[in-house]
């Protein structure tokens, strides 16, 4: 398709076109629009004010807030290492289902089934599994005699993320996993036959084929997959709540405690701001790239 | 040979996949199973040892669980067919037409993606409290449907593109307007794309806690989420009716998901990838 | 929408009643006459009876007032809500009575009524009962309940608010008072409290303990009225204390004491090789229940959180450092609380007690009930005992405990302020509190209730006084002191928390982690200094 000349008048298609995408237009910016405008203004006022004045404090204080960082950190921590486990794991999966093996529509089932259970029901599935006394991982690292310990997974303040994260792959790496096994799918037969008749290994196979071939899915998987990561919040707020210490205090939960539980709606709003530049930046090769193909 | 063992490894590694998916499914079940003694028992059973509905009972009858199931349901549906409906018709438009700023609309669209939901929640409950639709259905449905219709648009443009665009000038020929071609010649062929997106935008409605937590007053309006998160008082945890809860809570989405799982993956793959 | 529908449904019933009988016009008395209340007597009750409207109570009040004036035998009503079995009262005629400007029947209203007490059905039914008497009472206000949870009543509160909406008259605790009042979220109650009569000699608020009410208070200005009051103690499970060869009528006095006696009662009970009973339990997840859990650690080593001029940290002083370090080391060395005490709620903790996991926890009136609720085979309420809260030895602290406080307040978006208050005056009298501490054994603000007025002659509820918890939580008040009343509470407290989190799991060491939560809460607190004013290195 090629860019319309330009033109002062609005040709019939154009209107056409306006009109079907008005409504969805209209939605998405009347109801985000509005807030949004309030928000960012808000993250300019002084904190706890009466009086809308403009100022800058909020975002120096933010600079200065090192649990800030922290968070901003542990995001970025969080938000890398799931993107990365989603991947690995999604792509493992969906290269064994896509092996010619039986049941592979009983396994892509039971594969996906994870995906579909909402974040505050495997919040509290997996607390209560990783519970030190009452659970079932400790259990059976009892039970198969390799630890007697009550290991305190949510607890501690070197696991409590990764236990996290290891939960979050659970819930997640399904999604990864079907875009993928699609595109694997589509992958004709014959390139694989055709490079074992040049004796490649299946590693070889792997590196030199599948992988150029997914090379765009594994794209748009993964910039869907850490935009959706960014926003994460009903997981972690149902498992730890950020603890132990600071630990698992990814970005939208600090900010939601500085919000509703501190009451700093002014500095709440500079950090979210601040968080959606960042997300918009870190994508936006991802939109570009989907701008330009359409 | 070497096939085989590959094979081999690919049912083992599946095997363990399997195990860590269905692992905390099994765990759920059988604690919703078990009475509040058991559940917190040191070391803990695996198989509930005197299995009972009590959990079952309690949640079910003795909290308005059933209400709040209404209450998923009719904003989870409500949200699939706006954001699916309204994203359909933005994709057709996107698909079809050439018009100036086109771009840049997708691209803004698909930036609303990257807003936080902590920062709009707070004044979007103030516009809705100005408009008297705070703590209705319409309101958590529009709230929703602002954060699905972006994917929604996206997997349905990505639908239609598939779709020859002769169809549509075939049916212009026979007299159609556009809206007429759309809804006779288009809707028809993207239903399996509809299928996906409702499936998406349910899943999506039907977890969200935030949004349900500011957006709703009250026990009548109460979501699955929002009930069960209140089921985790701060004054007793009691872990075999959070778990039936739990159960109750997922079965909707799973239940969907697997009679209607193809359309979902194929849904998935077409708004993400060019065919 | 279906509420709405029910709600006029409602109406038009209570109208089909009530507008039937108004015009059937009852007998209505042609002489006034002297009546002697009888029990489940109230005016406006009478008032229907022999002048034929409920609303025409006030006449009763306004004739047994002047007939009082010349006759002492005669009942002064100076609270119509509050008559008393064999009082004498003079019920006008009819013709007396309509010499009175009669009050116009009161518009119907509906009040929405916010509580997380709702949550929980043994203290739903308790406030669903009291709102019925109440509704008797006001037959022209609705009660309308609005269920919070406990974590998200902040969260509800604070969006509804700024919108402009929200619940008439809500429930919050100390933990989030001052900054609902400092964003002024509340209506100011000042004229309503000034207008009612006063009691005990003295004016409307006599019967509240003076430090409950200047929480209440802004400038001099009431935002809320106290509900709840009750000091932390120590709870512990005599059969565990016995099993553990420990004397069950000697709980621990001083902390020494205390670790001795936890770590007798850690132990593997059914002899599997793993321990299964922990000597303590306690909180230590990010929660608003960890403050008053550790606070009586902090208060009885004479530690406190701020400067008296809340300027800045009070934590680096020698007592504050110990305190702290007997917290975390709780965990870290002497190991007599269940593993995984970071993910610990106030929840957990009472399950691992009525699951027999610990002996020992800090707690108050509501730890009974909820226990034998989680674990009726217990036995909670025999099992368990009540001790006030150890001191560090040698050590006579003013204030070895803190207490828990509650506050009813009215939305300053409210519609209907005057009824609001009705309800607000209701919930918090005396009768209600009774009924609170019946149905929740849960103390009263009110000293006419949990006891402190007995130099005006006013004595406490008789049950209260009796019931072996009240009763040391009713004297520990006396020892109790609450935190420190800022905005910025939250914040502070939970830099608190995350310190003694980073203490239990070794992130830091019980120093560190204190000397880092006592930086932040400094940097917290720089609003309130003068430029140039500092605060002490750790």
């Amino acid at each position: 398709m090629r860019r319309p000349p330009p033109r002062f008048f609005v040709s019939h298609q154009e209107l056409e076109g306006y009109a079907f995408v008005l409504p969805s237009l209209l939605m998405l910016f009347l109801i985000l629009g509005f807030p949004m405008a309030i928000a960012v203004l808000n993250s300019f006022t002084p904190l706890w004010s009466e009086v809308k004045t403009f100022t800058l404090e909020n975002y120096v204080k933010l600079a200065r807030d090192d649990l800030f960082w922290n968070a901003l950190l542990i995001t970025f921590y969080f938000v890398g290492s799931t993107v990365l486990l989603h991947l690995v794991v999604g792509l493992a999966v969906a290269v064994a289902l896509n092996a010619q093996i039986r049941a592979h529509q009983f396994l892509r089932v039971m594969a996906i089934l994870p995906w579909t259970v909402p974040d505050v029901i495997s919040g509290l599935i997996w607390r209560f599994m990783y519970n030190p006394t009452s659970g079932i991982i400790n259990d059976l690292l009892h039970k198969t005699g390799i630890t007697n310990a009550y290991i305190e997974w949510l607890a501690h303040p070197k696991l409590a993320l990764p236990s996290v994260i290891f939960s979050d792959v659970w819930r997640g790496y399904p999604f990864v996993m079907i875009i993928l096994l699609a595109g694997l799918q589509a992958i004709p037969r014959e390139f694989y036959e055709a490079a074992r008749v040049d004796g490649a290994s299946p590693l070889q196979e792997f590196r030199y084929i599948t992988i150029p071939l997914l090379q765009r899915m594994i794209i748009v998987a993964v910039a869907l997959d850490t935009i959706w990561q960014f926003r994460r919040f009903g997981l972690v707020y149902n498992m730890t709540l950020g603890g132990p210490g600071h630990a698992t205090e990814i970005l939208s939960l600090y900010i939601y405690k500085q919000y509703f539980k501190y009451f700093n709606f002014e500095y709440a709003s500079a950090m979210a701001v601040v968080l959606a530049i960042i997300m918009l930046v870190i994508s936006l090769p991802y939109v570009r790239m989907m701008v330009r193909r359409v | 040979m070497k096939i085989r063992i590959g094979i081999l490894i690919a049912y083992l590694f599946l095997a363990l996949v399997c195990l860590y998916n269905i692992m905390p499914f099994v765990w759920m079940v059988f604690t919703s199973f078990k009475t509040d003694k058991e559940a917190y028992a040191i070391p803990p059973t695996f198989w509930p040892q005197k299995p009972t509905l009590e959990a079952y009972i309690q949640v079910l009858l003795w909290t308005k669980f059933p209400r709040y199931f209404l209450n998923s349901t009719i904003i989870s549906l409500g949200t699939a067919l706006v954001s699916t409906f309204v994203g359909s018709l933005a994709g057709y438009g996107f698909s079809r037409f050439i018009f100036r700023g086109r771009a840049t609309l997708i691209g803004l669209i698909l930036a609303t993606q990257m807003l936080p939901g902590v920062l709009l929640v707070g004044p979007y409950f103030k516009m809705l409290a100005k408009l008297g639709l705070y703590n209705t259905y319409p309101g958590l449905i529009l709230a929703f449907t602002s954060i699905t219709l972006p994917f929604s648009t996206w997997m349905l443009k990505g639908f239609i593109d598939t779709v020859p665009e002769e169809l549509d000038q075939a049916a212009l020929v026979d007299g159609c307007t556009r809206l007429g071609a759309y809804f006779k010649v288009i809707l028809p062929v993207i239903a399996p794309g509809m299928v996906a997106t409702v499936i998406f935008a349910f899943l999506l409605a039907w977890g969200d806690l935030l949004w349900v937590l500011v957006l709703t007053s009250g026990e009548d309006m109460a979501t699955v989420t929002l009930g069960l998160s209140r089921l985790v008082t701060q004054f007793r945890i009691i872990w075999p009716q959070l778990m039936a809860g739990s159960v109750v809570g997922a079965l909707p989405p799973v239940i969907l998901y697997l009679f209607l799982q193809n359309y979902l993956v194929e849904g998935l793959t077409a708004g993400a990838v060019e065919k | 929408m279906n509420k709405r529908l029910l709600n006029l449904l409602l109406v038009v019933v209570m109208l089909a009643v009530w507008v039937p009988t108004a015009l059937a016009a009852p007998p209505v008395q042609e002489k006034g006459q002297d009546y002697i209340v009888v029990a489940d007597d109230w005016l406006s009750k009478l008032a229907d009876k022999y002048l034929g409207n409920p609303f025409d109570y006030p006449a009763i009040v306004e004739y047994t007032n002047k007939k009082h004036a010349e006759d002492a035998s005669y009942a002064k009503i100076t609270n119509p809500d509050l008559i008393e079995v064999g009082w004498k009262i003079y019920i006008p005629s009819a013709e007396e009575a309509a010499a009175i400007a009669p009050a116009p029947p009161p518009a119907a209203v509906t009040l929405v009524f916010g509580d997380w007490h709702l949550t929980e059905p043994h203290w739903e039914k308790a406030l669903k009962e009291a709102f019925e008497i109440f509704e008797a009472k006001h037959p022209n206000i609705h009660i309308e309940l609005d269920y919070v949870s406990y974590a998200d009543k902040e969260t509800k509160y604070t969006t509804e608010i700024e919108a402009g909406v929200g619940p008439d008259v809500f429930h919050l605790h100390g933990y989030s008072l001052k900054s609902f009042i400092e964003k002024g979220y509340l209506y100011d109650i000042t004229p309503f409290i000034e207008a009612e009569a006063g009691v005990y000699g003295g004016d409307f608020l006599t019967p509240w303990y003076p430090q409950t009410l200047e929480l209440m208070q802004k400038d001099g200005r009431y935002y809320a009225m106290p509900g709840d009051f009750m000091s932390m103690v120590l709870f512990y499970n005599k059969n565990l204390f016995t099993e553990a060869g420990l004397d069950p009528t000697k709980p621990p006095t001083t902390w020494d004491e205390f670790v001795d006696y936890a770590k007798k009662l850690t132990r593997d009970r059914d002899g599997d090789g793993q321990t299964d009973t922990w000597g303590f339990g306690t909180v230590g997840a990010i929660d608003p229940g960890f403050e008053l859990r550790f606070t009586p650690i902090l208060f009885s080593h004479g530690g406190a959180y701020l400067t008296p001029d809340n300027k800045c940290a009070a934590l680096n002083s020698a007592e504050a450092k110990e305190a702290f370090k007997f917290f975390v080391e709780l965990v870290t060395v002497h190991g007599v609380v269940p593993p995984g005490v970071t993910a610990q709620n106030p929840g957990t903790v009472r399950q691992q007690m009525a699951n027999e996991q610990i002996a020992m926890l800090l707690g108050s009136g509501w730890t009974p009930p909820i226990v034998d609720k989680n674990n009726p085979d217990l036995k909670a309420f025999e099992v368990l005992e009540a001790a006030p809260v150890p001191v560090k030895a040698g050590l006579k602290p003013e204030f070895s405990t803190t207490a828990w406080i509650s506050a009813w307040m009215i939305n300053r978006n409210t519609k209907h302020p005057k009824e609001a208050w009705e309800l607000v005056k209701f919930i918090t009298s005396k009768e209600m509190e009774q009924k609170w501490f019946d149905d929740a054994n849960v103390l009263s603000s009110r000293r006419d209730v949990s006891g402190g007025l007995e130099a005006q002659g006013v004595k406490g509820y008789d049950k209260l006084l009796n019931d072996k918890f009240a009763k040391v939580i009713a004297a520990e008040l006396a020892h109790a002191k609450f935190v420190p009343q800022l905005k910025e509470w939250p914040q502070i407290i939970e830099a608190v928390n995350a310190a003694a989190q980073e203490g239990f799991t070794g992130a830091k060491s019980p120093e560190k982690a204190l000397e880092d939560a006592y930086n932040r809460i400094n940097e917290i607190l720089s609003v309130y200094r003068a430029a140039g004013e500092t605060c002490p290195a750790f």
